[in-house]
């Protein structure tokens, strides 16, 4: 038993940190005076795809690196603190199904060359002549292939197979959203081991979202030291100081399910898809509570589109409905048997 | 959670690491890969836990105060002794088995699957006078006090928290002197848990009146029953005339200097050495405790409101975020396990996860409440597994450090955040 990262780990984590704060600053989503929608990560896929990061978990001759669950959701956490693309999801995932239902595409999607966005139901779904569902898509405007999260699992679909689509401004303004409809549209992915997509799907949105509450937390504890009012800086005052300890608890709790969630997600023990809901329901109640709190600690700037504070809030919001809300996910939590 | 009803917190976090002996028991690691794997080794040695609980847990019920519930934890301790499972990571010059932290935790797992007592009298003594008696004690020290604790053959108590001092410890005001060979202390402790059932006490004293508040403290072993001793019984909230905690007084009581633990006047480092423990790995087999009683809660609620109603109503929501807090719970002991077998001092991961599970044993029992309903207003004479404990559960954020006092020592030790 051992749940500490090797040091092969810790080095795949410095390198996409450091690539990340180089190519994607969180700065990078700032508005300009026009306001901003979208996110510009696409550019970012190629470069991740040639240092093998978005094939981290696929086995070689899907064109990935052939390492595991661990070590992705190590690589999502940091793509939570950068507010990457959700995007990221749509390539991880939608690679993982393709391979496992030997399409060609496996390797094209870890290499960046194919777009793939997701679908998120609005409401129920039918499956019985296949998917039938409204949806909200997200980056998808320049997709080939779609990933749509349900509850039951990821399913992979050609964005073709989506009708009726219209814009759709979005709350989390750097996270393009779109509505569409499916009627009676098969995937192009068996659903073979759902289970074991499922879990990694949830594992991949809690990772996401412990990153978030991380960067939430520095944010807030930056200014924290820095701010000064009645002449001290604000840190020092236990109402604010008790809030940042909060924050960095909730941050704690987040990490360590993940990383436990991860290796038994990775080992495919039968628990999977019980730590990884545990996952997603801490770590986005903590995304969530962090993102809240540092607006707070910043007073009236956190308000404001000037600083970062609110992207985090709003991104955390986005994680939580994908594939099903913390509402959702408790009551699938309470469907299961809690592990022998 | 600490037995411990002392009240009293150090400012300081684990400012000298994990005590020394904490070495002996790191586990060599057979892999440096995240796994939960557990070697043959520890399966077997699982399976063997497994197989003496199953026959040796007490059946009858743990007496809830006095006499009783001494005999019944000394027992016990005993019983496990002799069956070579009270001290599984006790250096074996100890007494103890000289196994690695895993298969501490492994036992503890097993522990709590069987439901066995949470035999909390002995908590200080296992748990804090032992680790700092290793770390800081004399060989005499040792010698005499290790194998009597280990075998459940005394109880001590906690005598750090003063009347004007808690959270403010290092302020502390009972005075001990100098007297030839020995210490005379006079002056009084308060929350004192079990002073009433304990054969002796760790007892800070102030040694000097002079030197800076943390700079004149000492950590005395104390002999309850040495004359000028005197108790004030004091009834804790959790039903009438529970007495748990006490008020100690002391007039001109003589404690010999051979009985002071680490140097004169450096009472404050060992204690915190102590604080440091209970807030790292000795609270581990309440942790994991944790999840068992949230499956009794599920369970309970399931057969009250039905299965499907679980995936509906409020109670169903709440029961699913206390069944993932508990699995981060274990997840986090799992962590602070790991980083202390690779022989890395618990570091901020111990003080985050102590201040997280104090509030969550309280939500956990809180719930019990609502899954019994109205007859939650009855207080059962015996078996009473949810109203006592819930009651209870409000000296989680009071005990060993308020939750304030944690959020300052995480936002200045752990955050950097100024004073």
């Amino acid at each position: 038993m051992h749940l500490l990262p090797t040091n092969e780990q810790v080095q795949i984590v410095d390198t996409v940190a450091a690539f990340l704060s180089n190519l994607a600053p969180v700065e990078r989503l700032r508005p300009d005076k026009h306001g901003q929608i979208g996110n510009p990560d696409a550019s970012l896929w190629p470069q991740l795809g040639e240092l093998g990061f978005l094939g981290l978990g696929l086995a070689e001759d899907d064109g990935g690196i052939g390492l595991g669950a661990v070590e992705e959701a190590l690589v999502f956490r940091e793509y939570g603190r950068n507010l990457v693309s959700t995007e990221i999801f749509g390539i991880t995932l939608g690679a993982h199904l393709a391979a496992e239902s030997n399409l060609n595409t496996a390797s094209e999607i870890v290499a960046g060359n194919i777009r793939v966005g997701i679908a998120n139901p609005r409401g129920a779904i039918t499956s019985e002549n296949g998917l039938s569902a409204s949806f909200h898509l997200m980056e998808a405007g320049e997709a080939e292939l779609i990933v749509v999260l349900t509850p039951d699992g990821p399913h992979l679909l050609p964005a073709s197979a989506f009708e009726d689509g219209e814009d759709c401004p979005g709350m989390d303004s750097h996270n393009l959203l779109h509505r569409a409809t499916l009627r009676n549209a098969r995937p192009l992915s068996s659903a073979a081991s759902s289970n074991a997509h499922r879990s990694r799907a949830l594992l991949l949105s809690a990772a996401y979202a412990s990153g978030l509450s991380k960067a939430a937390l520095d944010m807030a504890v930056d200014y924290a030291k820095m701010r000064e009012q009645f002449g001290k800086v604000i840190g020092s005052f236990q109402a604010v100081k008790h809030k940042c300890a909060d924050m960095a608890i909730a941050a704690e709790v987040a990490s360590c399910q993940v990383d436990f969630a991860s290796v038994v997600v990775a080992e495919n023990r039968p628990d999977a898809l019980y730590h990884a809901t545990a996952a997603k329901l801490v770590a986005v109640d903590a995304a969530l509570k962090n993102g809240a709190t540092n607006i707070q600690v910043h007073g009236a700037i956190g308000f404001t589109a000037e600083t970062d504070a609110h992207v985090y809030l709003k991104r955390a919001h986005t994680i939580d409905v994908l594939g099903g809300d913390l509402r959702k996910t408790r009551a699938s939590m309470m469907g299961q048997a809690a592990p022998a | 959670m600490s037995a411990s009803g002392d009240m009293s917190s150090g400012y300081s976090f684990n400012i000298h690491g994990p005590p020394a002996w904490a070495d002996n028991f790191c586990d060599c690691l057979e892999t440096s890969l995240m796994n939960l794997d557990f070697s043959p080794e520890d399966e077997a040695f699982r399976a063997e836990a497994r197989d003496w609980l199953h026959d040796n847990v007490p059946r009858e019920e743990r007496p809830p105060s006095d006499d009783g519930m001494r005999a019944f934890d000394l027992a016990w301790q005993k019983l496990q002794y002799d069956g070579g499972w009270a001290g599984v990571s006790w250096p074996e010059e100890y007494g103890g088995r000289g196994l690695g932290l895993t298969r501490q935790l492994i036992w503890y797992e097993e522990y709590a699957r069987a439901g066995a007592p949470n035999a909390e009298l002995l908590f200080v003594g296992c748990n804090h006078a032992a680790p700092t008696i290793m770390t800081w004690g004399t060989d005499e020290q040792k010698q005499y006090h290790l194998p009597r604790i280990l075998k459940g053959e005394v109880a001590w108590c906690q005598g750090f928290s003063e009347p004007n001092n808690g959270s403010d410890l290092g302020g502390l005001r009972c005075r001990a002197v100098v007297d030839g060979d020995h210490l005379v202390v006079n002056g009084s402790k308060i929350w004192t848990s079990s002073a009433h059932l304990a054969d002796w006490q760790e007892l800070l004293v102030r040694t000097d009146t002079v030197a800076p508040k943390h700079k004149g403290i000492s950590w005395v072993i104390c002999d309850m029953n040495t004359p000028g001793i005197e108790l004030r019984p004091i009834l804790i909230m959790t039903a009438p005339g529970h007495h748990h905690f006490n008020q100690v007084f002391y007039n001109n009581v003589r404690i010999p200097l051979s009985n002071v633990v680490g140097p004169l006047n450096e009472g404050w480092k060992v204690a915190m050495s102590t604080l440091g423990f209970e807030r790292g790995t000795a609270s581990m087999s309440e942790q994991i405790r944790y999840n068992v009683v949230v499956e009794k809660l599920v369970e309970m609620a399931r057969e009250r409101f039905g299965a499907s109603a679980l995936e509906h109503d409020e109670i169903g929501a709440r029961l699913a975020q206390l069944r993932a807090e508990s699995a981060a719970v274990r997840a986090m002991t799992y962590s602070i396990a790991s980083r202390a077998a690779g022989g890395q001092p618990p570091g901020s991961e111990a003080s985050l996860m102590r201040a997280f599970f104090s509030q969550l044993q309280q939500r956990i029992r809180r719930i019990a409440l609502d899954v019994i309903g109205e007859d939650a207003l009855e207080l059962p004479d015996t078996n009473d597994p949810w109203i006592r404990p819930y009651l209870r559960s409000y000296s989680n954020t009071i005990a060993a450090g308020t939750s304030e006092i944690q959020r300052n020592i995480i936002g200045e030790r752990v955050l950097g955040l100024p004073r």
